[in-house]
């Protein structure tokens, strides 16, 4: 092994994590190299100043309490079961119903979380000094700039038109994933195209409206219309504050004939 | 009123969700500091938890992540930071992640220091030395004094778990290279 490739496994050996033999390996270049030595010493002493001088911090008790309350209240009370499960035996004989209504409630709730994401997201494009890392010279110069940046290609089939005029891109987070980030303008009005990996994510598969080739879901979150489509392995949200009408028209020319 | 399976699942999803968010919320120091150290002042630091646990806790009805829940958070934290906070402040003075790719192409540099001196450094030098680094430095060499397995930093740090290695081996040289700096001081 090279000097290089030995002290990226220093930390290893010191750690005694290293397997039996490159753990000699280790050793013998150690013995025969002073600069690798010397290194090795140097990441013992990083290794003592991190973990014995460097301030750590604990999150403030206020602020943990007010996490705490939010995130982890104490657990539902058993009355509340009672009234839900009373109801339940009543219902015994519309179990079809129920668990038609089960799914869509379900549906619901998953894609309210894309929504709300996707309505941040769209508020910090708004809110952004510099929302765009590429510019629009059009579809043909963005695109290409996500390549490398990104671990898909987004598939984009409109290029921007004098209705909708593509203003550049830039990548971004939706939830636990990166974003290519798309911001078109419809007279003053700012949109934003989310495209993702769609896979883990929760796409909603009811109540969907017809988008051009597509079905779409349609919802609205503090003001903005937001739609939320899958298409093959990626994901889409668009949101903007225009109608859900204009965001379904600019939806279908991006997905395309 | 509501209908009696809708009442059920509301109940199993208050039950799984405050079940998720007491299991994340143990790890509420961890990624606080992580904040603190990313951010460099409390305040930042709290609206950043904050807004971590909001994105990943807000709406994760059943959601179910691919690796562990910590790398999950720390992800989300990471994430959060570099979209919102980065972005908004727009500082030239703090590198990004591109400045990181330059930081890491470079060659390791020979030591020359006496590491003895080099343990005379005290914390808020190093914190501050820490503070020099680009975020992505800054960032792995945090998660691994977390005691976080490479597969877990590959995984907040958005890298394959192969380049983990050589990215921390360059953070902790650059690291170190800044603490020296200090260390001729004294």
């Amino acid at each position: 092994m090279t000097c290089a490739e030995i002290r990226e496994h220093l930390l290893e050996y010191q750690r005694k994590q290293l397997a039996e033999s490159l753990r000699v390996e280790v050793d013998q270049h150690l013995a025969s190299c002073a600069d690798c030595r010397h290194w090795a010493e140097g990441e013992r002493a990083t290794t003592d100043l991190l973990e014995r001088r460097l301030p750590r911090y604990s999150a403030p008790l206020e602020l943990k309490r007010r996490l705490e309350a939010r995130w982890a209240p104490s657990a539902v009370p058993r009355w509340r079961w009672a009234r839900a499960i009373v109801p339940l035996a009543a219902a015994a004989t519309l179990v079809a119903g129920g668990t038609f209504f089960w799914q869509r409630h379900a549906d619901r709730v998953d894609a309210n979380r894309l929504v709300a994401e996707a309505a941040n997201d769209h508020l910090r494009v708004l809110y952004s000094e510099h929302p765009l890392d590429i510019p629009s010279g059009g579809i043909h110069q963005v695109k290409p700039w996500f390549q490398g940046r990104l671990d898909f290609v987004p598939v984009v089939a409109f290029d921007g038109d004098a209705d909708f005029m593509l203003q550049g891109g830039a990548v971004g987070y939706f939830i636990d994933r990166k974003a290519a980030v798309l911001v078109y303008k419809r007279r003053l009005h700012t949109i934003s195209l989310m495209i993702v990996r769609a896979d883990g994510l929760p796409w909603p598969t009811h109540d969907l409206q017809r988008m051009g080739r597509l079905k779409a879901r349609v919802e609205r979150s503090r003001g903005f219309s937001v739609v939320l489509w899958r298409d093959g392995e990626l994901g889409y949200a668009l949101a903007s504050d225009l109608n859900a009408a204009e965001l379904l028209d600019l939806g279908a020319k991006i997905a395309g004939p | 009123m509501r209908r009696p399976s809708l009442a059920r699942y509301d109940a199993t999803v208050a039950r799984e969700k405050s079940s998720v968010g007491r299991e994340a919320l143990a790890y509420a120091d961890a990624l606080y500091n992580l904040a603190r150290h990313l951010t460099g002042n409390a305040t930042d630091a709290d609206d950043l938890l904050q807004e971590t646990y909001a994105r990943a806790l807000g709406a994760a009805d059943g959601f179910v992540p691919t690796g562990t829940l910590r790398a999950w958070l720390f992800r989300i934290l990471r994430n959060t930071f570099i979209d919102g906070y980065r972005r908004r402040r727009h500082d030239p003075a703090r590198p990004g992640m591109d400045a990181d790719a330059t930081e890491d192409a470079a060659e390791m540099p020979r030591e020359d220091f006496d590491s003895d001196q080099l343990r005379a450094v005290v914390g808020t030098e190093i914190e501050q030395a820490l503070q020099a680094l680009t975020e992505d430095a800054r960032a792995v060499i945090l998660l691994d004094l977390e005691g976080m397995t490479a597969v877990e930093v590959a995984e907040v740090m958005g890298c394959a778990v192969g380049t983990v290695k050589s990215r921390l081996t360059r953070a902790r040289a650059a690291l170190r290279s800044r603490l020296h700096e200090y260390a001729r001081k004294q």
